[in-house]
């Protein structure tokens, strides 16, 4: 056997693998433990033989981020193995994510839990900036929580780094009730700014325990987003109605958040506006936000350990059996989720046509020399 | 209550970045070390062919004359080269081209070209940065503009390279060291833009020659960056070490070097490993060892020979053994009066489950 093979023999051996605890689009995930330790973790495993082009780009991604982030607020890829045909990623175990938190009417939450998340959200998302990474698709589902309650980011399937200047992406990204207005209106030059959107988004579901923005299609998701937040004038963001795919959806007058948010205190609101405002240059940044006043006013945020929890942990399973039901009583979600478009953006941000490689590089080709 | 470590502003890492990266923390060598992992790894590969040769007809290795470290790597090298020339053709972006070459030099520190033939290789791994670097590009079209090459050609190594690589996918480039070099640089007053212009340009062809070395695998992209501009204009280069030490207090006068001198010293092995290497070797020799290559591959990994055949059935039969006891376990599981018992369990749950430990 060659040395290669043995090693990925050995690390193989390194880990045990049992009961299967969920699928995902392209990967079924068990439930793991360190043969030497004991110590719990999760497996994910990617079929790879299914894809036509070879080792699929979301595992990549996951692969290529995940192996160079280190960070408290960022899943922990602990190991990479193959087997036959598989790609098996070693993740630390995580009990639960903060779709299902939000969804346990059971819990309630002080405005020191949500500031306590909010902030671990931020200072995992201000690492992968300082990295020069972009999450690209940020919502409650894919921020899971630990047993002693550390939020970390995970799903790096979509993720990109976004080093080079001024380079041409693809704006079929990040699940539509968390994506921002830019990239609604096609815009293909964004930045660290749309992972703030999705922040703000899943900041505001925190409070209002139900989506904030449930859009039912692309262009109701731009309606919804001015019906909450008011239609932008050019003046606020100018350049916008310049952008490809830009569409007048009417005028709506903004609401003050006031409104909506009538427990939140004005720090808090502040930030949430500024994570919120239509101009990505003025969006804040992840650093900016983490020195926000809302994070150093009273109440301080709640000890990880002491965040809610959902009691009984719902098996990922019965969950895609739809026999568990997360709608329960309180403000119901209007519109079903939106679909995944993982798969997709295969191969959206390069070429595929052989006949129009050179065209499309020719294009995207900004080379900084 | 927020303690210490819940301030949200607390920056939790504070080694800089690339120090924390998988380049850094795993692919990178002191000259010596770069030669030593070389050589054991040649080593391995000699003796594990020979046995391959032996168990086929003994005595047929005394005649073989293996390849040496050294020329592996040239074999290597004239590879690396072609990245460039493919990339050309396909329009890559410099990224994909300088990450393929990256992971070509890495699988060898892995791998024999005994083994593998740095063409098949070259070919997947440029297939994998198209991947890793977000401009993929489908097989079919990939295959289809390079003459005789089947897309299961470049998918077949693609695991293996994969692993090779450690799936340490991230590269950090001297190129784009360079690119925020100059940057910098026109923040320095008094400077001709078209002299800088031009020095750019010519650091830039001594970066893409330092890929053809082993530059990468011993010195950070900075230094390789700064080496590059330093071989392009000394003076420039120097201009902007200082700068790069002007905001750090000033240190006490001492007869120590200053920094920045000590920073251009470490230079020198880079400037001249660049000029002497940076070459494309020589086609004589490098014909002279892929013609040696032919006949002292393994022949196990030629298939259809004798010796891949043994190794073919040596792994159906272990396959063999594994099935068998696994039935056996079923079996046992049945005749206990426990079918759902624990040695069942575990395959009940994972229906899809087709890759148990290897033995
Ligand atoms: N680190 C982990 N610890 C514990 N359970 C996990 C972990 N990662 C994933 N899971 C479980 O496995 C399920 C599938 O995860 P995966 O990330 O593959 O897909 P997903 O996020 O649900 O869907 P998609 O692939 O469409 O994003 C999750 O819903 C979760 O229940
Ligand atoms: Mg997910």
């Amino acid at each position: 056997m060659d040395a290669v093979e043995k090693a990925n023999a050995a690390t193989q051996r390194k880990w045990a693998k049992d009961a299967k605890i969920g699928e995902g689009t392209y990967a079924v995930v068990y439930k793991g433990r360190e043969v030497s330790t004991g110590r719990q973790v999760a497996i994910k495993k990617i079929k790879v033989g299914q894809f036509k082009d070879g080792l699929d780009m979301s595992a990549i991604r996951e692969v290529k981020y995940l192996r160079e982030l280190k960070h408290q607020n960022v899943i922990e890829l602990l190991d990479v193995f193959s087997s036959k045909t598989n790609l098996n990623l070693v993740l630390e175990f995580l009990d639960t994510d903060l779709e299902l938190v939000i969804k346990d009417r059971s819990l309630v939450f002080l405005p020191a839990d949500i500031k306590a998340w909010i902030a671990m959200t931020f200072r995992g998302l201000e690492f992968c900036h300082r990295n020069w990474i972009l999450h690209r698709d940020l919502k409650p589902n894919n921020l899971l929580i630990s047993a002693n309650g550390q939020l970390k980011l995970a799903d790096f399937g979509l993720a990109r780094d976004f080093a080079d200047p001024g380079y041409k992406m693809t704006c079929q990204v990040i699940t539509r009730w968390y994506r921002p207005p830019e990239l609604l209106f096609g815009c293909r030059y964004y930045s660290t700014a749309v992972d703030i959107w999705s922040v703000g988004c899943i900041f505001a579901e925190l409070m209002l325990r139900t989506p904030y923005l449930p859009g039912e299609s692309d262009l109701d998701q731009l309606k919804t987003t001015f019906r909450a937040l008011g239609t932008p004038t050019e003046e606020e963001w100018p350049g916008h109605s310049k952008l490809p795919d830009f569409i007048s959806v009417g005028q709506f007058p903004r609401t003050p958040l006031r409104d909506l948010f009538t427990a939140a205190t004005a720090d808090c609101l502040n930030l949430l506006n500024k994570c919120l405002i239509y101009d990505p240059k003025k969006r804040i940044s992840a650093k900016d936000a983490l020195n926000h006043p809302y994070f150093f006013a009273l109440p301080y945020p709640s000890h990880p350990s002491k965040l809610p929890k959902p009691a009984k942990k719902v098996s990922p399973l019965e969950e895609m059996d739809g026999n568990v039901d997360h709608s329960g009583p309180g403000p119901a979600v209007r519109a079903n989720p939106p679909n995944k478009l993982k798969r997709k953006l295969s191969t959206a941000e390069g070429g595929a046509d052989p006949r129009s490689i050179a065209r499309k590089l020719d294009f995207t080709q900004q080379s900084p020399g | 209550m927020a303690t210490a470590s819940e301030n949200p502003s607390t920056p939790s890492a504070k080694i800089p970045l690339y120090e924390g990266s998988t380049q850094f923390r795993h692919w990178r060598f002191s000259p010596e070390q770069l030669a030593e992992t070389r050589s054991i790894m040649n080593a391995n590969a000699v003796k594990a062919i020979r046995d391959a040769f032996e168990a086929d007809s003994a005595g047929s290795s005394s005649e073989v004359l293996f390849l040496s470290a050294d020329e592996e790597n040239l074999l290597v090298k004239l590879y690396a080269s072609k990245v460039s020339q493919l990339c050309g053709h396909f329009r890559f972006p410099e990224e994909v081209e300088a990450t393929a070459v990256t992971y070509l030099k890495r699988f060898y520190l892995k791998n024999t070209v005994m083994d593998y033939h740095p063409k098949n290789v070259m070919l997947t791994a440029l297939f994998i940065a198209t991947k890793t670097t977000n401009h993929p590009i489908s097989l079919e079209a990939y295959a289809n503009h390079i003459p005789k090459t089947l897309p299961s050609d470049v998918l077949d190594l693609e695991f293996l390279v994969a692993q090779s690589l450690g799936f340490d996918f991230a590269i950090w480039h001297a190129h784009r060291a360079l690119w925020g070099m100059w940057l910098d640089i026109q923040n320095l007053p008094d400077l001709r833009m078209d002299e800088l212009r031009q020095a750019y340009e010519i650091a830039l062809k001594h970066v893409r020659a330092s890929r053809l070395t082993d530059a990468e695998l011993i010195y950070t992209p900075s230094q390789i960056a700064l080496a590059c501009f330093s071989l392009a204009s000394p003076s420039l280069a120097s201009a902007w070490s200082r700068s790069q030490f002007s905001s750090a207090p000033p240190s006490p006068p001492s007869p120590a070097p200053s920094p920045e001198s000590a920073l251009l010293e470490i230079l020198e092995p880079i400037k001249s490993m660049i000029l002497n290497h940076g070459v494309l070797p020589d086609v004589e020799a490098v014909r002279e060892v892929d013609r040696r290559l032919r006949l002292c591959k393994n022949p196990e990994k030629v298939v259809g020979s004798s010796a891949y055949k043994r190794k073919l059935d040596e792994k159906e039969r272990k396959a063999a053994e594994k099935r068998t006891r696994k039935a056996e376990r079923i079996r046992k599981a049945i005749e206990d009066g426990d079918p759902f018992g624990t040695a069942l369990k575990e395959q009940e749950l994972d229906d899809d489950d087709d890759d148990d430990e290897e033995e």
